[in-house]
């Protein structure tokens, strides 16, 4: 067994010297917006990076030619954002892997073999989520870089995470302001604002204050706070959550018929839980919390986030929320298993819950008249929960 | 007191996923624990069916059909039925997910109410293979360690009784009835066939008749001798999968990759057939590996994908072309070995040719 544990550890290291640190040209895979700190945590450390062009149909197309037909959409397109990069020059790719989860684990090692016989020549760094995640990180962020003045790393770091904390709170502040605005479009116009602002600021201390600012700069927007917003939650896998053209922006839909989105998988809050040592995590995780809810329905965690998907439903329905939405790519292994469970969590709490099945084949027009028609659903069953309500007074 | 002596310990088995790889040691165990153990049917279409009304479309075959042998365990009257979650057989060497998540599945998707004994072993997590004993022990509320060390033992004998038997190539149904039965017996003397291949396929996928239309049979009519997981060692399969320089990362790997690998390593076969379900996770980046290594090798390879609208005709026709294709290839070789030897003689022909 030790041998074994000793060889599924050795795959995961991957790095080689055969690049001087000098001639890096680093580049990761695109998810959201996380290339903004990325950018700012690399740049601090030094390093020459290439920025893949955002996912689009695009790069949807060269993953599709070049990955194998059964794997799920979240590798296509990050195959596709390796070889955009390859191609803009970069010659050393980052990527996470969280091991034994699902096929996540395998992602990197195919993507390498592909790429390789395509005839590209990179050096891969991962950092393995096994133990010592935050020494693992350094490390692999010392291996690309070479940097050894422990001030520029402070800078990088805090520059990094402060950035990845503003980004989730302009983008909370988005999803409340956006169903709620009077003019249309001005919530959006505020978060493109910042989105650059965050982008722009390069020093430690501003960056402390960029929360604050974003929601003193949110409250500004004009909304009507008599208007009748039903809440919805957003939660299933975590790239198709997090990836606003593989979801094929499903907050600004949502957003857009007047509904309040709560994303529940948020990317800092995944960061935090991750990399901090537990001796500094003392609330409950986002884990913790959906363990201990989804008890009654699953008793043990089976890989991906099966298990966040049914605590958050059921957390959803004891705080009055009014309908759940479940995303996940199609074939998905865990996400199949929560799909099914789904359908009784919503029967048993009595939860309205849409499943949605992305793949490279969704079609828009199909996909939006099924969120339309449960967002009918969702706002006629408040207006019968009001009506009630209001009956009894 | 006297009474609850009297009844006798039950526990249904459904004859899915775990069964195929697992039974003869379920069947040493509970025998030696005094526990009587149902078996659902063989698969039908009517199995299958029960299982698809209940879950959802995109779920694989393999476990609409598990839920359909949980159903037809119901009906039978065995309210006791077993229902493991294996999570990962060494450190983080998992198994898919919905594996892992049977009895979660399971819970969730019938709505009768019964006992299920969920047992899980997981390594990466700590809980090993005695803990999972244990646990299905302490559930019929044995609690001595003796009798359940003992019975662990009846277990792994019925096991590997099974396993020698199927190593040394006989047929997994005849392996399995004589293992049950406390026989050992020696492979029959075989015909020499012309063709063999090796089938990359999970048991619960091959071995259900059903499932795989009886894909060994069918092979074996045509004259194709057929490999598979059962006839290759387990530390063979695992070394394959080192040789051709991948790493074990699912816990069935050695059922295909280091079976296929094994073979194509030996030279032994002419052709590899890659059995799976579709939508299958695992199998889907498993399959590739092997097709990837086997393009480089130049051996032919057939991916069939199955699911319970599989017709049967279509099904064959592939078999059928596949094997054809493999007859031409294996003739043509065989063609151009003697012409390597011909053209000596040729070579005085022409002489005498030229002297007449």
């Amino acid at each position: 067994m030790s041998k074994l544990a000793e060889e599924q550890i050795k795959r995961f290291s991957t790095m080689d010297d055969n690049i001087p640190a000098k001639e890096r040209v680093i580049a990761w895979p695109r998810m959201g917006r996380i290339d903004i700190p990325l950018k700012a945590l690399l740049l601090n450390l030094g390093a020459k990076i290439v920025i893949p062009p955002a996912n689009s149909n695009q790069a949807l197309e060269i993953g599709v030619k070049n990955s194998i037909e059964g794997i799920c959409l979240p590798y296509k397109l990050n195959l596709a954002n390796y070889i955009q990069a390859l191609d803009r020059g970069a010659n050393t790719l980052m990527m996470f892997q969280a091991p034994g989860s699902c096929r996540l684990g395998n992602y990197t090692k195919m993507a390498q073999k592909t790429l390789k016989t395509m005839g590209y020549e990179f050096d891969m760094v991962i950092f393995d989520m096994y133990r010592n995640k935050m020494i693992q990180t350094l490390h692999a962020f010392w291996h690309v870089t070479r940097c050894l003045n422990p001030w520029m790393y402070f800078k990088a770091f805090s520059l990094g995470f402060t950035k990845f904390f503003a980004i989730d709170c302009a983008e909370r502040m988005l999803l409340y302001y956006r169903p709620r605005e009077i003019n249309k479009g001005d919530a959006e116009k505020c978060y493109e604002k910042w989105l650059k602002i965050i982008d722009d600021c390069n020093s430690v201390i501003l960056s402390k204050f960029l929360c604050y600012r974003i929601k003193k700069d949110f409250k500004k927007i004009k909304i009507d706070s008599k208007k009748q917003v039903p809440l919805v939650y957003l939660l299933g896998e975590f790239f198709v959550l997090l990836d606003p053209y593989t979801n094929q922006h499903i907050e600004k839909v949502l957003g857009d018929m007047g509904v309040e989105v709560r994303r529940q998988i948020m990317f800092s809050g995944w960061l935090e839980h991750v990399l901090k040592p537990s001796l500094f995590y003392k609330k409950e995780s986002h884990r913790e919390r959906a363990v201990k809810n989804a008890s009654r329905y699953m008793k043990r965690a089976i890989g991906g986030e099966c298990i966040e998907t049914i605590g958050d439903t059921v957390y959803a329905a004891k705080n009055g929320v009014d309908g759940v939405i479940h995303l996940m790519p199609f074939s998905c292994m865990p996400e199949i298993v929560s799909q099914n469970i789904l359908s009784k969590v919503s029967r048993e709490e009595n939860i309205p819950v849409l499943s949605l099945v992305l793949d490279e084949q969704t079609g828009k027009a199909g996909y939006i008249t099924r969120i339309e028609a449960f967002i009918d659903l969702v706002k006629r069953k408040k207006m019968y929960k009001e009506k009630i309500k209001n009956d009894r007074y | 007191m006297n009474r609850i002596m009297t009844v006798k310990k039950v526990i249904g088995i459904p004859r899915a996923i775990s069964y195929y790889g697992n039974y003869p040691f379920y069947y040493g165990y509970f025998n030696a624990l005094n526990i009587e153990i149902i078996l659902s049917d063989k698969t039908t279409t009517d199995i299958i069916n029960k299982g698809v009304e209940k879950v959802v479309s995109d779920t694989c075959l393999p476990i609409k059909v598990y839920v359909g042998h949980v159903l037809n365990l119901l009906e039978k009257g065995c309210d006791t039925i077993f229902v493991p979650s294996l999570q990962s057989s060494a450190f983080k060497i998992n198994n898919c997910s919905k594996i892992r998540g049977l009895p979660e599945i399971i819970r969730n998707v019938i709505n009768k109410s019964f006992i299920m004994i969920e047992p899980t072993i997981d390594i990466t997590e700590g809980i090993s293979f005695k803990d999972f004993c244990y646990d299905i022990a302490n559930e019929f509320e044995i609690y001595d360690e003796n009798v359940i060390n003992n019975a662990i033992k009846k277990g792994w004998e019925v096991y590997n009784n099974f396993n020698k038997m199927t190593n040394s190539g006989v047929n997994y149904e005849i392996a399995l009835k004589n293992a049950i039965d406390g026989n050992i017996i020696q492979k029959s003397i075989e015909v020499v066939k012309p063709l063999s291949v090796v089938i990359m396929a999970h048991g619960y996928n091959l071995f259900d008749e059903r499932i795989s239309m009886r894909l060994i049979k069918k092979l074996d009519k045509m004259g194709v001798k057929s490999y598979t997981a059962l006839d290759v060692k387990k530390e063979d399969a695992l070394n394959s999968i080192r040789e051709i320089g991948e790493i074990q990362y699912w816990a069935n790997e050695l059922d295909l990759t280091g079976t296929a690998a094994y073979y194509m390593l030996n030279n032994k076969v002419d052709g590899i057939i890659a059995l799976s379900a579709f939508g299958c996770g695992p199998d889907s980046l498993m399959v590739d590996e092997i097709q990837y290594h086997a393009k480089e090798k130049g051996m032919p390879m057939i991916h069939l994908t199955i699911d319970e609208h599989t017709g049967e005709a279509g099904f064959v026709t592939r078999i059928e072309a596949f094997v054809d294709m493999l007859m031409r290839k294996k003739r043509k070789a065989l063609e151009k070995n003697n012409i390597v030897e011909i053209p000596q003689k040729t070579v005085k022909l022409d002489r005498t040719l030229t002297t007449v």
